[in-house]
């Protein structure tokens, strides 16, 4: 009876964590930093910009700078063709030849990082990447009359400097045409991303943050004063993006390994059982015939 | 050779009533834990599914644990009281604890593949678990070598005794090493950990039913059926030597 009785808790305490499991489940999952989640893209949600996510693509909007960043996987497996089509889709940009474009090896991979100009209203700064059969993409479109902005990754020159000056100075060079001695340095500014330099200039400002081996670096032409508020964005949507990486396929290894194993126990239990009763009847049947 | 002994007509008898309530509650307690598990609790983003195999992994150790904690137990008993009972326990405990060791160590190193890209490290969590795997694989096979029935129940008893720091080092290494990579679930992960995830209160909910399962109902019943069918095997053999020697 008390037996019983123990039996019929166990099963009670059981039904009641799995009751307790399914109505916690629809509660939802426990987040830190509010992050946008399809299938496999985890995009962080940027603060004071305007959501307009669809149900694969990240894309935050943020209207007085005209600036949209966008993160998506294209399932084209060539890169320029994958940027091609995912500014043509959002943005209805035919995209050229771009004015800046290299490569650079991140923590999750190799990045081509390219820029784009379109005369005097639109620049993309976009980084991409091969990811499974496709390619992530994710850029930054400017659209602001008054600003013309590029956002990007440098490989450091030196990697034991931490000063983005060197990779600030190439970044001028190859997108404006200027001379980095245009600008003067201002002081350092804080961001949540980090410590980042800033140079200023008469119709310019550039601005730059060293992370791990590269620099990143925004420039922007014209005055508009939110190109940190831009760079922060951009880099917090490049250093939060990551991949749910597709591991089903060792799941299923797991589960197979456990079946096999728990299978293997629990038969050599009936197998030698069996064999008991085989043994049993034969000596029955030994005993049976002896006079 | 008249008549079957008693030992072997007593076992033959019907299962008791609560092995079966037990094995029907594990049965549908597996399946209950497993749905929790597989299609209840979310996806961790960063890992995938192959994280769900924690519902297993983990519990699947502990299994072990109160299994050679059997063993164990058994061991001592047997030794006070000459009880033969203690001794099937004792092995039993061997047989289940070793096929929970095996899934915990072989889950571990199929989640570490995507995880940590690589089958195996020699890292002092593994390390201890594979040495713990074939200490109590020694068992069975030095208990296979031994023929007199006395000595190998006595020196099995020792062996599972001492066998159990096997378990204890390997449930203690990873707060006690701290160069190791593997996660801690409770409290905080050594430095050099790789990775771990938060208990959110959905882990928690899917792995708690999960951990009481393998805990308890798994290693007991899978034990009595086991000791059962062992006090058969036993009075089997008892019968053809009595066969053979008349």
């Amino acid at each position: 009876m008390m037996m019983m009785r123990t039996a019929i808790r166990i099963v009670a305490l059981i039904g009641a964590l799995l009751t307790t499991g399914l109505v916690m489940s629809e509660d939802g999952e426990e987040t830190t930093t509010p992050y946008f989640q399809s299938r496999a893209l985890n995009v962080p949600i940027l603060a004071g910009w305007e959501d307009q996510s669809g149900e694969d693509f990240a894309q935050f909007h943020l209207a007085e700078a005209e600036a949209t960043i966008r993160a998506a996987i294209a399932p084209q497996d060539d890169i320029i063709a994958a940027v091609g089509a995912d500014l043509n889709d959002a943005f209805g940009i035919e995209v050229g030849q771009p004015i800046y474009q290299d490569k650079v090896n991140l923590a999750d991979g190799t990045w081509s990082v390219l820029v784009f100009d379109y005369g005097e209203e639109t620049t993309a700064s976009v980084m991409a990447r091969l990811a499974g059969g496709g390619t992530v993409v994710i850029s930054f479109v400017e659209r602001d009359p008054a600003a013309r902005t590029a956002l990007l990754t440098v490989a450091q020159a030196d990697d034991a400097l931490d000063d983005p000056t060197p990779e600030i100075a190439f970044a001028i060079e190859s997108l404006t045409g200027m001379s980095p001695s245009d600008l003067s340095r201002a002081e350092s500014i804080r961001l949540p991303s980090g410590e980042w330099t800033v140079y200023a200039g008469a119709s310019m400002s550039a601005m730059g943050m060293v992370f791990g081996n590269d620099s990143y670096v925004a420039l922007q032409e014209g005055a508009p004063g939110n190109l940190a508020a831009l760079a922060e964005a951009y880099n917090r949507t490049l250093l939060g993006f990551f991949i749910t990486p597709d591991s089903s396929h060792y799941l299923a290894l797991g589960m197979a390994v456990v079946f096999v194993i728990l299978g293997a126990l629990v038969g050599s239990l009936f197998w030698r059982e069996r064999g008991l009763r085989k043994d049993l009847a034969l000596l029955e049947q030994l005993a049976g015939e002896e006079p | 050779m008249k008549s079957l002994p008693m030992d072997l007509r007593k076992d033959t008898s019907p299962m008791p009533r609560l092995l079966r309530v037990l094995t029907v509650i594990t049965v549908l307690g597996f399946a209950g834990t497993l749905a929790l598990g597989l299609k209840v609790a979310g996806a961790d983003i960063q890992q995938g599914e192959i994280q769900r195999i924690f519902y297993i992994h983990m519990p699947s150790f502990f299994g072990a644990f109160t299994a050679f904690g059997l063993t164990l137990i058994g061991g001592i008993i047997y030794l006070a009281r000459k009880n033969e009972t203690w001794d099937r326990i004792a092995l039993a405990g061997v047989e289940v604890g070793l096929a929970f060791s095996l899934i915990n160590l072989l889950t571990g190193s199929i989640w570490a593949r995507p995880i940590w890209n690589t089958w195996w490290t020699w890292d002092p969590r593994l390390t201890s678990a594979a040495i713990m795997c074939l200490t109590y694989a020694a068992y069975l096979m030095l208990r296979a070598g031994i023929d007199d029935p006395g000595k190998r129940r006595a020196f099995m008893s020792v062996y599972g005794i001492l066998a159990f720091v096997t378990v204890l080092i390997t449930l203690f290494i990873i707060r006690i090493v701290p160069e190791t990579i593997h996660p801690v679930i409770v409290g905080a992960s050594p430095q050099n950990a790789q990775g771990g995830f938060e208990a959110t209160s959905g882990v928690v909910i899917a792995l708690a039913p999960s951990l009481l399962l393998w805990l308890t109902l798994m290693p007991i019943t899978i034990i009595w059926h086991r000791v059962r069918l062992e006090a058969r095997i036993e009075a089997m053999n008892q019968l053809k030597l009595q066969a053979l020697s008349e």
